[in-house]
């Protein structure tokens, strides 16, 4: 089973209590839009008792310090938490979880949200255990251990890391419903680490080097090929992700950043850097991560992550409850070529567009947050984003990605996506003409 | 004798158990037992440190409920099982592995059942030496475990203080960190292996010889014939479907290059028991797909590093570089329209609803898979 998108295999009709149960889990205020949206309504003749009686957190004491040594969310946030889709993959071992990406908003994903992807399961080593070596075509082989890496200068670089396959299985159309899981193979966060060029340097590459292969410790062993000139130009040895160690699940103790190419080449327990002259094709750039396009060619080395965009608010997990008036529409936007020039907002289907307004740090390689406030008249709505980057790549629609890949490319899908809002304030994944 | 019984009976030396109730009447079942167990290693650890793989662990499974260790995700069958009364003992287990799916309907366990009593009593028997029940060496193994820290611990406190200004500082690169890689060293790690050959290993193995190591170690997950169980990787067949509507990419029909093979099956296979398997095996392993995807067809046929690069997988020529910077979308770099930019008002073409394979906590099975 090698694709990841044949939407009509197993395709069933919705039946009533598939909704009720897919609202409950979208988060509890999803019970029909409206229904739910109700707090505000009270003060319309009733006093409010959260107001006017005293409430326990008002009168008696909290916890203390140190009760909670590592701090954790509050327990009314315990909905917010990655999520995997159990029929991708035939095994938890070698699979992928998804970023709640409509309940965050700035541009940094926190620790614990961000997606995991592993090909062995998680690997468990200890820091003082873990060595990196260098060798191949160098003047003289190397090993660091995690000590020698942190006495190398240090760089603090927020980027973004997507899968390739972020949004795979949308190629034959709208499936999947919730941002989640259309586009939550992604996260943003600053690293901390050393210039790889540095690494290199130290061991001395020969006149002949032009590639890499990077390798991780974990029961995947995982390799790709990385052509030098991107080694020397912007790719970290990271240590630390939002200022703390890097999490397990992120390739603790250390982890390679390719900023703005493919999620898969980021090696996490990065244990083994060779130098050679060629790629190696390993099964991770040959059977996986090429695209196939409808001639039955494939498209390899395609290293890059494309511009684009998802509105995250409102979606299918995050539905309207307030009613018509004020409204806010936001969403992410990100190029692998990098910053973010502009974001535009359709509510109509694409027929208008409007500048949407770019909020939060304008980082090269990085998340971007844009926002679209606007005066909902409570009429059904097609909301749509649409990314540009300072190159001027346009994000394309899924229609023109189609019209010249097919739809067995499992990779690269970063066409416009559409949220169906309704009357109610719930959204769909749909797609439009 | 496994590693994990030679440390246990030299713990027990050490404890001054009574060792020798492992020498007694079960040793030699268990040790057939033991050959018995490679069939079921793709998916089972037992021993010292063992944790779960694609199944759960096996120690102290004597006396264990069904389907209650709590980091494995068991199949809602076993732990109706295990909730509804079942002890794993001799007697369960030996019935349960005649064929696991017809006394547990709805296990996640893919494999098709021992069908010989001798085996399953043998590997009843090897089982039982890693359950606290089946012999004395558990607990005396968990406190040779237990005290390992401490030991760690006195010989940071007992090594002598460097001082800064004593510490050699190597003479290599710009800011002389990290120390040269030994030979040895880069011998254990580079196992990485090109089209061009570089990086094989000496050695060899026939499509016959590759036969058994695969119905041992790969069959469970990838079929008998590589068709894949369950949602598990297809890795033969699937001939002239790339341009189909559900292309089957296998390694006959779409991988470029045999070194893959040879490379990722050496350090990630079989999974969850990976560089368990001789270079020979690898060798023999790697023949015996190129017979499952007809790219040979004699069952004598030997793979060795010799003739490895003579063989050429029928996909190799229609991989190109990256060009979607040439596609229309991207290469126009047109100022994208604004206003009034469709004729007429959006239409829904399709809903995800239409679809619904949204994870909803149950069973919402869906379609496509990743790997």
């Amino acid at each position: 089973m090698s694709d990841i998108n044949k939407p009509d295999k197993d395709g069933e009709p919705m039946t009533n209590a598939k909704v009720s149960r897919r609202r409950l889990l979208a988060g509890g205020a999803a019970l029909g839009g409206l229904v739910a949206g109700s707090t505000a309504a009270r003060a319309a003749g009733t006093p409010d008792p959260l107001i006017t009686e005293i409430q326990d957190w008002n009168r008696y004491l909290g916890d203390g310090v140190d009760s909670r040594p590592y701090g954790t969310p509050s327990e009314f946030e315990s909905h917010v938490v990655r999520r995997d889709v159990a029929w991708l993959t035939a095994d938890s071992k070698s699979s992928v979880n998804f970023t709640p990406l409509h309940e965050l908003d700035g541009i940094i994903t926190p620790n614990g949200l961000c997606f995991e992807r592993h090909h062995g399961g998680i690997a468990e080593i200890n820091p003082a255990d873990h060595r990196l070596m260098i060798h191949g075509l160098v003047d003289k082989p190397l090993v660091f251990t995690m000590e020698d890496l942190k006495r190398f200068p240090r760089e603090n670089r927020v980027y973004f890391l997507e899968c390739a396959a972020n949004s795979g299985m949308e190629w034959r159309g709208a499936q999947l419903n919730g941002c989640q899981y259309t586009h939550g193979m992604v996260h943003n966060v600053m690293y901390t680490g050393v210039q790889l060029k540095h690494l290199l340097n130290e061991a001395g590459l020969k006149p002949n080097a032009k590639w890499l292969l990077p390798e991780g410790a974990d029961a995947s062993a995982m390799t790709r090929s990385v052509p030098l000139e991107k080694a020397l130009d912007d790719c970290l040895v990271a240590f630390k992700m939002n200022g703390e160690a890097l999490r397990p699940e992120q390739g603790y103790p250390v982890r390679l950043v390719v900023p703005g190419w493919e999620g898969n080449m980021w090696v996490k327990w990065l244990r083994r850097i060779e130098v050679g002259d060629e790629p190696w094709h390993h099964r991770e750039e040959t059977s996986k991560y090429t695209d196939l396009l409808a001639n039955g060619t494939a498209r390899r080395f395609t290293w890059e992550m494309d511009v684009k965009s998802v509105i995250t608010n409102p979606s299918p997990q995050a539905p309207i409850t307030h009613g018509r008036g004020q409204t806010v529409i936001t969403g992410l936007a990100w190029s692998g070529a990098g910053k973010i020039s502009r974001v535009d907002v359709t509510i109509d289907g694409g027929r208008n567009w409007h500048a949407a307004r770019v909020d939060g740090p304008s980082l090269s390689k990085s998340l971007h947050r844009f926002y679209f406030d606007f005066d909902w008249d409570g009429s059904e709505l097609l909301i749509q984003s649409r990314a540009m980057d300072e190159h001027g790549n346009v994000q394309p629609t899924k229609e023109m990605l189609r019209s010249v890949r097919g739809e067995n490319s499992i990779y690269h899908n970063n066409g416009i996506q559409t949220w169906h809002v309704r009357g109610d304030g719930s959204a769909e994944n749909v797609e439009i003409s | 004798m496994s590693r994990f019984l030679k440390l246990a009976v030299f713990a027990g030396a050490l404890a001054a158990l009574p060792a020798a109730t492992l020498g007694t009447a079960q040793a030699q079942d268990a040790d057939a037992g033991e050959k018995v167990f490679r069939k079921c290693k793709a998916c089972h650890a037992v021993g010292e440190g063992a944790g779960n793989k694609v199944g759960p662990h096996l120690n102290d499974l004597f006396g264990r409920t069904a389907g209650m260790i709590r980091d494995f995700k068991y199949s809602n069958a076993m732990k109706a099982a295990g909730e509804g009364g079942l002890v794993w003992d001799d007697e369960s287990i030996a019935t349960y592995l005649i064929n696991p799916k017809d006394m547990v309907k709805g296990t996640k366990m893919a494999f098709a059942g021992l069908k010989k009593d001798e085996d399953r009593a043998d590997v009843i028997a090897y089982l039982k030496t890693f359950s606290a029940g089946g012999g004395e060496e558990a607990p005396a193994t968990q406190e040779s475990k237990a005290e390992e820290p401490e030991a760690k611990t006195e010989m940071a406190a007992a090594a002598p203080a460097v001082m800064a200004k004593d510490v050699a500082v190597p003479e290599h690169g710009v800011f002389h960190l990290g120390r040269e890689a030994l030979n040895e060293e880069i011998a254990a790690w580079d196992i990485d292996i090109r089209p061009d050959g570089t990086g094989l290993p000496v050695g060899r193995g026939t499509v016959a010889q590759g036969e058994p190591i695969y119905a041992d170690n790969c069959a469970v997950c990838h079929g008998d014939f590589g068709e894949g169980t369950g949602r598990w990787p297809v890795l033969a067949g699937g001939h002239d479907t790339l341009t189909e509507e559900r292309p089957e990419k296998t390694i006959g029909s779409y991988w470029p290059y045999l070194s893959t093979v040879y490379d990722y099956v050496r350090r990630a296979m079989p999974f969850g028991n990976a560089r368990s398997l001789s270079d020979d095996d690898v060798y023999a392993l790697t023949a015996y797909l190129l017979y499952l995807n007809d790219v040979v067809t004699d069952e004598d046929f030997e793979l060795s590093n010799e003739n490895f690069t003579d063989i050429h997988l029928p996909n190799e020529e229609n991989f190109f570089m990256d060009d979607r910077a040439s596609e229309p979308h991207y290469a126009e770099k047109s100022e994208p329209c604004m206003k009034d930019c469709k004729a007429e008002p959006a239409k829904i073409t399709m809903r995800a609803r239409v679809l619904d394979v949204t994870p909803e906590g149950e069973d919402g099975e869906g379609a496509g898979a990743i790997e």
